[in-house]
C-alpha cells in the first residue's frame, strides 16, 4: 500500500461526512433491526461503531456498503446513494467472501479484474495483510485470522478512501491486530476515513476519535472519544452504561 | 462489460469444480457414443445414429446452477459487487455470460470427444451414413443446448441461492415430474427446457417439436430466465 498517498477527499479539502446515515430502517419481515438511526461519519477519522450482540451493527454496515436495501432512510457515502467503487469503498464483513477452492491470490486477482484495478496491487495487499507466504494455498485451509486477513487484502484492493470493517481484529493474533492498528492510523493521517465495529472496546479504544453506540437498532450515542469518556470514566464505562451492561 | 466478464471467467477458471464437470460432461459424451453405438444393436436410422452424438446439458444447467447459487452460499457475490462499479444486475449478467461461455468450451471438448468415438463405431451399422452436414447439425444442436442449459442453470442459481435446493428441485423436475407430464401429454414435456434440449441434443426423436423450434423453446426459457434473476438480482439484498 502506498502510504505515502493522500486520499483525494483529503486532498480536496473538508468534507464534513463520509458517511451518512439519516433515518435508516430495516425490517426483515415484522423484525425491525435498525430503527430509524442516524449518525454521520467524519472525514478522515477513525469511527468506533459499537453496541451490544444484536444491536444491528451488522445490518447498519451492510447497508453502508449497500448490500441490503433500507426499509425506510437512506445512507450516502461521500455524498452518493450507491457505490461500487472500490477505490471510494472497502469493504470487510464476515465471511471474507474467497470461495474455499480458490487460492487467496486467485481470489483477489479476479477481484482485480473485475474492479479494473492492476494485478500488481494483489501482492501488495497481500504483503500489506501478511498473506504473501499464503498466496498460493487454497482459503479452505486458512485459519479465522487468516481468512480476516484475506477479507482486509480485498477492502484495501483499490486503497479506499472509506473503509468499513466489521470485527476486524476477530481471530487475529497480537501482531496481526498491531499491524491493522498501525495500517488504520496510517491510513487516517492521510485523511482516509475508517468506520469499524468491535466487540474489543479496550483495543478499540486506542485507535478510534470518533464513537457511535446502538443498541436494540436506535442510536444511544455519538461523539469524539474526548466527548464520551472522562478521567474516571473509560469507554468501556461509557458502553456499560448505556447498555445496562449487555455484552458488546 | 468485458472487465466482468474477464473476472468472472476467472472465478470459474480458478476451481476445480469446472474442471469435475468438464470430465464428466465428456466423459458422458463418449459413454453414450460407445452405448448406444457398439451395444444398442443395428442402427439403420440417421435419426438413431444421432442418437450416438447426443450429450447431456442437464450437466452443463448443473454447472450453472452449483457455480451461481454457489456465490451466495460462499458469500462471493458480495465482494464482487462492491468493487464491480456497476450495479448487480449487470454483474449477474457477466456470471451468466462467463458460465455460457466456460459450457461452450466444455461443449466443443465433449462433442469432440464424441464425435471422434461414434463415427467409427457407426461406420458399419446398415442403413444410410451421415453425412458431414447431419454430423455438423447434431454437433451444433448439443453446443446450443449446452450453452443455454449452462445460462438457465446460473440463472436458476442466482434465484434460489442454495446449491442443494436448486439441484434437488432440477433433479426431481428433470427425472421425476416431466416424464409423468409426457406420459399425459408429450407435446407438453417437449414445451420444457429439459425436453427442448433432448430434441437439440438428439437424444430423442420422433418428437412433436422440429430441431429449430426446439431451439427457440430453450432459448426463450434462457432469456425469460436470465431477465428474472437479473430483475431479481437488483431488488433482493445480497449478504
Amino acid at each position: 500500500m502506498n502510504s505515502s498517498r493522500s486520499h483525494p477527499a483529503a486532498a480536496a479539502g473538508p468534507d464534513p461526512a463520509a458517511v451518512t446515515v439519516e433515518g435508516l430502517t430495516k425490517r426483515y419481515g415484522r423484525t425491525t433491526v435498525v430503527d430509524r438511526l442516524s449518525f454521520t461519519v467524519r472525514s478522515g477519522a477513525v469511527t468506533g461503531f459499537f453496541g451490544p450482540n444484536g444491536a444491528g451493527k451488522t445490518t447498519v454496515l451492510k447497508a453502508v456498503a449497500g448490500l441490503v436495501r433500507p426499509t425506510a432512510g437512506r445512507v450516502l457515502v461521500r455524498g452518493r446513494a450507491t457505490v461500487s467503487d472500490p477505490r471510494v469503498l472497502g469493504v470487510h464483513i464476515e465471511p471474507c467472501g474467497a470461495h474455499p477452492g480458490r487460492t487467496a491470490r486467485a481470489h483477489l486477482g479476479a477481484l482485480a479484474v473485475l474492479a479494473g484495478l492492476p494485478r500488481a496491487r494483489v501482492g501488495e495487499v497481500l504483503e500489506l495483510v501478511g498473506l504473501e507466504d499464503a498466496a498460493k494455498r487454497r482459503v479452505g485451509t486458512y485459519s479465522l485470522g487468516m481468512r480476516q486477513r484475506l477479507g482486509l487484502a480485498a477492502a484495501l484492493l483499490g486503497d479506499p478512501d472509506v473503509l468499513v470493517l466489521d470485527e476486524p481484529v476477530n481471530g487475529l493474533d497480537p501482531q496481526a491486530i498491531r499491524r491493522l492498528r498501525t495500517l488504520i492510523r496510517e491510513r487516517a493521517q492521510r485523511g482516509a476515513t475508517t468506520l469499524l465495529s468491535s466487540h474489543l472496546l479496550s483495543e478499540a479504544a486506542r485507535i478510534v476519535d470518533d464513537v457511535v453506540i446502538i443498541d436494540q437498532g436506535r442510536l444511544l450515542r455519538a461523539g469524539t472519544v474526548e466527548e464520551l469518556t472522562s478521567s474516571t470514566a473509560s469507554l468501556d464505562d461509557v458502553f456499560h452504561d448505556l447498555t445496562e451492561g449487555r455484552s458488546a | 462489460m468485458s472487465r466482468l466478464l474477464k473476472g468472472e471467467l476467472l472465478k470459474t477458471a480458478t476451481t476445480r469444480s469446472g474442471y469435475a464437470f468438464l470430465l464428466g460432461v465428456v466423459a458422458f459424451g463418449v459413454l453414450n457414443a460407445v452405448v448406444v453405438a457398439a451395444a444398442s444393436g443395428d442402427l439403420d436410422e440417421v435419426a438413431e445414429k444421432q442418437e450416438a452424438f447426443a450429450g447431456l446439458p442437464v450437466l452443463l444447467m448443473l454447472w450453472g446452477l452449483v457455480g451461481a447459487a454457489g456465490e451466495y452460499r460462499h458469500r462471493t457475490a458480495a465482494p464482487a459487487a462492491l468493487v464491480s462499479g456497476r450495479d448487480r444486475g449487470t454483474v449477474l449478467l457477466s456470471r451468466i455470460a462467463a458460465y455460457a461461455l466456460t459450457a461452450l468450451v466444455i461443449g466443443v471438448l465433449s462433442v469432440a470427444a464424441s464425435t471422434a468415438v461414434a463415427v467409427p463405431l457407426l461406420r458399419d451399422d446398415p442403413g444410410p451414413g451421415l453425412t458431414s452436414a447431419q454430423i455438423a447439425s447434431v454437433a451444433a444442436g448439443n453446443l446450443a443446448a449446452f450453452v443455454l442449459s449452462a445460462i438457465m442453470g446460473a440463472a436458476i442459481g442466482a434465484m434460489v441461492r442454495v446449491p442443494v435446493v436448486g439441484v434437488v428441485v432440477l433433479l426431481v423436475v428433470n427425472f421425476a415430474v416431466l416424464p409423468l407430464i409426457a406420459g399425459v401429454a408429450e407435446s407438453a414435456a417437449d414445451l420444457s427446457p429439459f425436453g427442448a434440449a433432448a430434441i437439440l441434443t438428439r437424444s430423442t426423436h420422433n418428437t412433436t417439436l422440429s430441431v429449430g423450434t426446439a431451439a427457440l423453446v430453450v432459448a426463450a426459457w434462457a432469456v425469460a430466465l436470465a431477465i428474472v434473476s437479473v430483475a431479481s438480482e437488483r431488488r433482493r439484498d445480497l449478504a
